[in-house]
């Protein structure tokens, strides 16, 4: 498919979203490998030469692997900013793709339709080992405006050091089984059962995180491992998302996009995050996700590479029917499309 | 170990007030043991009457503001507020205080001494009641109980015993207490306590409100009409963000599940812990990086700055944790300690600061049970606060944070009088006991001084130095023994226990602000800041040097006996301990000053039952100096007036050479008598001073070329020493001032201080001196100063007009120094008809109130009796003078 224009060529084709963990870096190379991945710019017609040997990466360990990359693979990795990549991912998500944000309240995901105009300013909340806040005003345009420590890293971490949990999946798997109130000491802990209606607070609201694992002569090994994941997943949820309120509060932003690995398109975070908006906003706000949100910064840094233009148009995407999205639609899902190339 | 609370009430109690009137014979008897209440039950149960220690202030001067009485007001003064918390309870409890003089047989004996001279005088109770903060572990409830009924203190209320309370286990505890004590807990709302007791704190103590940074404190100045709005955090397991507007308008905005409990639980689960302070503990000694993920971490150690942070910032809390194949036993607990204590101060300091943000609120004070005045919590709070506001926000904490609630419980009995109280009528007090336990007590409370004495000497038995039992970081002690191993520093990271820094909080209804004060506000008594490393250092090493002498002076004054020696030895231990206490913590009682020392020093002795350290020497100097003033006023009456006002300026700065407080005076006084000292030290004393306005003073007094003659209507004079002083110096200048028709006051001091001489002293000596001089004995008549002039001057103040009245008021302390926004009452009324002030020595005049500015004529002199103090202040040298006018702002 030919674009009017003489230097620019439309390829039609899909991308593909994958994930490895960190520390299995070597399956990831052999998958590059095995694809000949690195080696698009001969596969590909109108690729410059001068990219050849070189891979957009993004992520702290664009620094940390470069060695690696040169040594097995032959290339080198070109350290796209981090937080301008996932900028540029999730404008492209949330521009180019239909269904791509939803609201996640009891179980059930409800796609947004987002104005494509009314687009700007809105908050992306990175959770990732840290959480990154920020306020994004149009297409290159934002800036980190919070953070906390608090993120998927704590999660996991201190869920590990608490339950000796061998993956962050089966902590999470775990949380989902689990019951809070054996560890945190509720409103109704402290207020006998009742509400503390003065300052608004119900009896089952949390009032303090572990709170309970204070004042009972049990040690770590006595508490169901479910019950501790559950609490410290309520806490960390909790704590992002009223952080994540605040911000938007302050600047008057009435979208919160949440993405990064912590959400992982598990239902237990998105929920508990969605609650959290909820409770901090007292219903005013919600959180949306974004379906691809692992891979913002990925896309970011694939939109990085300098023959790529522009990215597809919605229309050229399946799934145009966002009420109803189709198997291929599953989170990390491919997107069909057509990538704009100028040489 | 028996570290315990001390019962000041009994212990301390002292006033020189010579005059009865205002108390009643039977309450005279009060055994020091007695419980500090017992009185108004019995008193308020057969007939219920006003407490006339608040009447007899109030008989005097019609300015008073009535409100005032309230804290004296006995029948249903209410004693007893808790605030039962998960971990501790706090108690703050109230105990009535006339404070007549405590020890009788020694009034009867100064009686004796001076005869029924000062029956006339205007005198006032010094203290109205104290309020004593304290704190106990709730699951050793027991103990709380125990001290309760050992004090009575459940006996505040007559018929219906009713004892306010907040806390969650307000509830939970209500039976126990009726069960073992028969009273009723009343349960108070506990956002209302913290905000009632929060208010109070910042409006009526000075030095609450501070700044930690980089373990720095730093008191904060409120302007209490610019209180409103803030925003308290209270950090207990879980965190309330409260917007306060005003007394009783506040609301909860937001909060935290992520607090104190999630600290400690997680902490517990963690470490395998036994106590918050343990974990807290351990943390000083922790290394988070070791477990947080760093910027560095994840950028190759390279900052992160396009987004502004650094190499060190925390990524990820626990992010390591995650990589690495490490199990919990692998990781230092201390490590693990640190790194919750940073992510949730952070955190909270986070939502705190965005809170205020969204409020537009300026000032965050943080409190709660968390804080527990541990300095890296509060840096890292502070850390967060000015991290997330760029430094246009800052962390305030306050010195009573764990007694909030408690306070505010004792807020809502409908009489508690705090509303009332005024900054300048609340006075704080470190007596031994409250600065090791902080009011935390492992233990019966001690029952009298006896027991004070032997506690002291426990830390000596147990062959620790005798600055031992000062905690070098915390007493963080569960129980036993925070003091045989003061624990490491660890570091930077020092915690200082802000519930070491609570006192009791004397409630004087009779003190005022000096009316003649230029700006009240701007004023600071202090001259020497102790904030200066080698300052403190140097009046430290002064102060430890003297102590000895002070400890052989004090002991001589009991008659050296076994008892007065084993009490002056615990003296020692006592203030060692403070000054160690101060040394390594010097805001550790509010901002230090010299005053505070000096004055702290005094206390300290008043606590141990040294009640006038110098009493002999003050005695005998007086004789010997009374003895050569006829010759002396002789001598100055062939003078011309002109000449004589130089000799008599010249005579008071002579004068104040004597003075036990300085080293280079007492080794003078080993050289010659007292006279030939007098005459040798005036001969000296020629002009120029090192800073002499005498021109100007004289010029004011009439002798410049510019007449005409100028009188001032009435003279405040703020005696100093004892002896040549007073008697040499200071009277003859009083009685030329009387000469030419002013009146004078003698401002001294109420309670003894070194060998100041006080106000209940000076009635004598001036009755003594009118036996050889007309002009003072009728003035002495005038001013209601001599036995024989029956006439209560104040009642029929015309009758004595015919000649200028020489008058004696107390001042309202019983320091070295003074601090003009607390003076008593009686001084502040006589103030107010004042236009000239002339503060004479050392402590009144260069350590405190050299930089002092009045609406009236002021006159500051004094001899410099140390090298060090006259290079800094006048750049000058030992006994060198200081003639210093300034004619009214």
């Amino acid at each position: 498919m030919e674009n009017n224009s003489s230097k620019d060529h439309r390829l039609s084709g899909r991308l593909y979203f994958l994930k490895f963990e960190t520390s299995k870096i070597n399956e990831c190379l052999d998958f590059i490998s095995s694809k000949q991945l690195h080696c698009r710019g001969a596969q590909h017609y109108g690729f410059p030469d001068s990219d050849r040997n070189t891979i957009k990466a993004t992520g702290g360990g664009a620094f940390k692997f470069a060695d690696l990359f040169k040594e097995k693979l032959g290339i080198s990795l070109d350290k796209v900013e981090e937080m301008g990549s996932l900028v540029s991912g999730a404008n492209f998500l949330l521009k180019s793709v239909p269904s791509e944000a939803f609201t996640y309240m009891n179980g059930q995901r409800n796609y947004e339709q987002i104005d494509h105009d009314d687009l700007y300013p809105y908050l992306l909340v990175n959770i990732g080992s840290g959480v990154s806040m920020i306020k994004v005003d149009g297409d290159g345009r934002y800036e980190r405006v919070s953070g906390t420590s608090v993120g998927g890293g704590t999660f996991w971490g201190l869920g590990k050091l608490l339950t000796k949990c061998k993956s962050f999946d089966d902590l999470l798997e775990m949380s989902h089984q689990g019951n809070n109130r054996m560890i945190d000491m509720l409103v109704g802990d402290i207020y006998g059962g009742m509400d503390y209606l003065k300052i608004g607070l119900s009896s089952t609201a949390i009032a303090s995180s572990f709170g309970k694992a204070v004042s009972e002569n049990k040690e770590l090994e006595e508490y169901k491992p479910e019950d501790v994941a559950r609490s410290l997943l309520r806490m960390i949820s909790n704590n992002i998302g009223q952080i994540a309120y605040l911000n938007a509060l302050r600047f008057g932003l009435k979208k919160i996009f949440f993405g990064g690995f912590f959400i992982c398109g598990h239902a237990y975070t998105m929920d508990t995050i969605s609650v959290a908006v909820d409770f901090w906003s007292k219903g005013e706000a919600k959180a949306m996700f974004l379906r691809h949100e692992g891979f913002l910064g990925a896309l970011g840094a694939f939109m990085n590479y300098q023959l790529v233009e522009e990215f597809p148009y919605p229309s050229h995407l399946p799934g145009d029917d966002h009420k109803k999205p189709d198997k291929n639609l599953n989170d990390n899902g491919i997107i069909e499309c057509h990538v704009r190339v100028s040489n | 170990m028996d570290d315990l609370q001390l019962d000041q009430s009994e212990i301390e109690a002292i006033n020189i007030n010579g005059d009865t009137k205002n108390i009643t014979d039977e309450e005279d008897t009060e055994n020091e043991m007695a419980p500090p209440i017992g009185n108004s039950i019995h008193r308020s149960s057969s007939r219920p009457q006003l407490d006339l220690s608040g009447a007899a202030i109030q008989g005097n001067f019609e300015e008073r503001d009535p409100t005032i009485l309230l804290p004296n007001q006995s029948d249903d003064i209410s004693h007893l507020a808790l605030d039962i918390g998960g971990s501790l309870i706090k108690l703050v409890y109230f105990s009535r205080h006339e404070d007549r003089v405590a020890n009788e047989k020694r009034k009867l004996s100064t009686k004796e001494r001076f005869g029924a001279t000062s029956s006339n005088r205007r005198s006032f109770p010094i203290l109205g009641g104290r309020l004593h903060f304290v704190k106990f572990e709730t699951s050793k409830i027991n103990e709380c109980l125990e001290f309760i009924h050992s004090k009575q203190l459940h006996r505040g209320a007559i018929d219906n015993a009713v004892i306010k309370a907040t806390g969650g286990g307000a509830y939970k505890f209500a039976d126990l207490f009726k069960e073992k004590l028969g009273v009723v807990i009343e349960k108070e709302d506990e956002m209302d306590c913290l905000v009632a007791g929060a208010n109070f704190l910042l409006k009526a103590i000075r030095h609450e409100a501070f700044t930690h940074k980089e373990g720095h404190k730093e008191f904060v100045q409120i302007d209490h009409n610019d209180l409103y709005p803030y925003l308290l955090v209270n950090i207990g397991s879980g965190v309330s963000l409260i917007k306060v507007d005003g007394d009783g308008k506040f609301q909860r905005v937001s909060g935290t599940n992520v607090g104190g409990g999630t600290y400690w639980g997680l902490g517990r689960l963690l470490t395998k812990c036994k106590s918050f302070d343990e974990l807290l503990e351990l943390s000083q000694r922790g290394d988070n990086s070791s477990v947080d993920m760093l910027v560095g971490d994840i950028y190759g150690g390279l900052d992160y700055s396009k987004i502004g942070l650094s190499a060190s910032t925390i990524a990820s809390s626990f992010g390591k944790a995650i990589s690495e194949n490490k199990e919990i036993e692998d990781y230092r607990p201390e490590d693990i300690s640190l790194s919750l204590l940073r992510m949730i101060s952070y955190n909270i300091g986070q939502i705190s600061y965005l809170t205020a943000l969204q409020l537009g609120i300026k000032r965050i004070f943080f409190g709660g049970f968390f804080i527990r005045g541990h300095a890296y919590t509060m840096d890292t709070i502070s850390f967060a606060i000015q991290f997330w506001s760029k430094g246009g926000a800052e962390a305030m904490f306050l010195r009573h944070e764990g007694f909030l609630g408690a306070l505010g419980a004792f807020m809502s009995y409908e009489k508690h009088g705090l509303d009332d109280l005024r900054v300048h009528q609340l006075v704080e007090r470190f007596p031994m006991g409250a600065p090791y336990t902080g009011g935390k007590i492992h233990g019966p409370p001690l029952g009298d001084l006896n027991e004070k004495i032997s506690w002291m000497e426990k830390f000596v038995r147990k062959g620790t130095k005798i600055f031992a039992p000062v905690p070098m970081a915390s007493p963080r002690t569960t129980g036993l023994g925070g003091f045989e191993a003061p624990s490491s520093k660890g570091d930077a990271l020092r915690s200082d226990e802000s519930n070491l820094n609570v006192g009791v909080l004397h409630l004087v209804p009779s003190l005022e602000v000096f009316p003649l004060l230029a700006d009240p506000r701007t004023y600071e008594p202090n001259t020497v800041d102790l904030a200066d490393p080698n300052e403190l250092e140097y009046w430290f090493t002064v102060l430890s040097e003297h102590l000895p002498d002070l400890v052989d002076k004090a002991v001589a004054s009991e008659g050296g006996t076994d008892d007065a020696r084993r009490r002056g030895n615990a003296f020692a231990r006592a203030f060692s301990a403070h000054l160690a206490r101060l040394m390594e913590e010097p805001a550790a009682y509010g901002k230090l000053g010299l005053a505070n020392l000096l004055e702290l020093r005094e206390e300290c002795l008043r606590e141990f039952n040294f009640f006038d350290a110098y009493s002999a020497i003050k005695q005998r100097e007086n004789e010997a100096s009374l003895a050569v003033l006829p010759d002396l006023l002789m001598e100055l009456d062939s003078m011309s007036e002109e000449t004589r006002l130089l000799t008599l300026i010249e005579g008071v700065l002579a004068a104040n050479i004597f003075d036990w407080g300085s080293r280079a005076c007492v080794d003078l006084y080993h050289k010659g008598t007292i006279i030939e000292i007098y005459r040798m030290s005036r001969k000296k004393m020629q002009r120029p001073w090192r800073v002499d306005n005498f021109d100007a003073f004289k010029e004011r007094m009439g002798f410049g070329d510019k007449k005409p003659y100028f009188r001032h209507k009435r003279a405040l004079l703020f005696v100093d020493n004892s002896g040549a002083d007073v008697v040499l110096g200071m009277l003859p200048l009083a009685r030329e001032l009387l000469r030419r028709g002013t009146e004078v006051v003698l401002v001294a001091n109420s309670l003894p201080a070194l060998n100041d001489v006080t106000a209940m002293e000076l009635p004598e000596i001036v009755a003594e001196a009118a036996k050889h001089c007309d002009i003072l004995r009728r003035a002495a008549e005038a001013g209601g100063l001599l036995m024989d002039a029956m006439v209560n001057t104040q009642d029929n103040p015309s009758e004595k007009l015919s000649s200028t009245p020489l008058m004696v008021v107390e001042n309202g302390c019983g320091s070295p120094c003074i601090d003009l926004r607390q003076v008593s009452s009686e001084l502040a009324a006589v103030a107010k008809d004042a236009d000239l002030v002339i503060l004479e020595g050392m402590g009144r005049a260069l350590h405190t109130n050299y930089n002092a500015r009045f609406k009236c004529d002021a006159l500051k002199l004094a001899m410099v009796k140390n090298q060090r103090l006259a290079e800094k202040l006048i750049e000058g040298n030992i006994y060198d003078c200081v003639c210093r006018y300034e004619p009214a702002c």
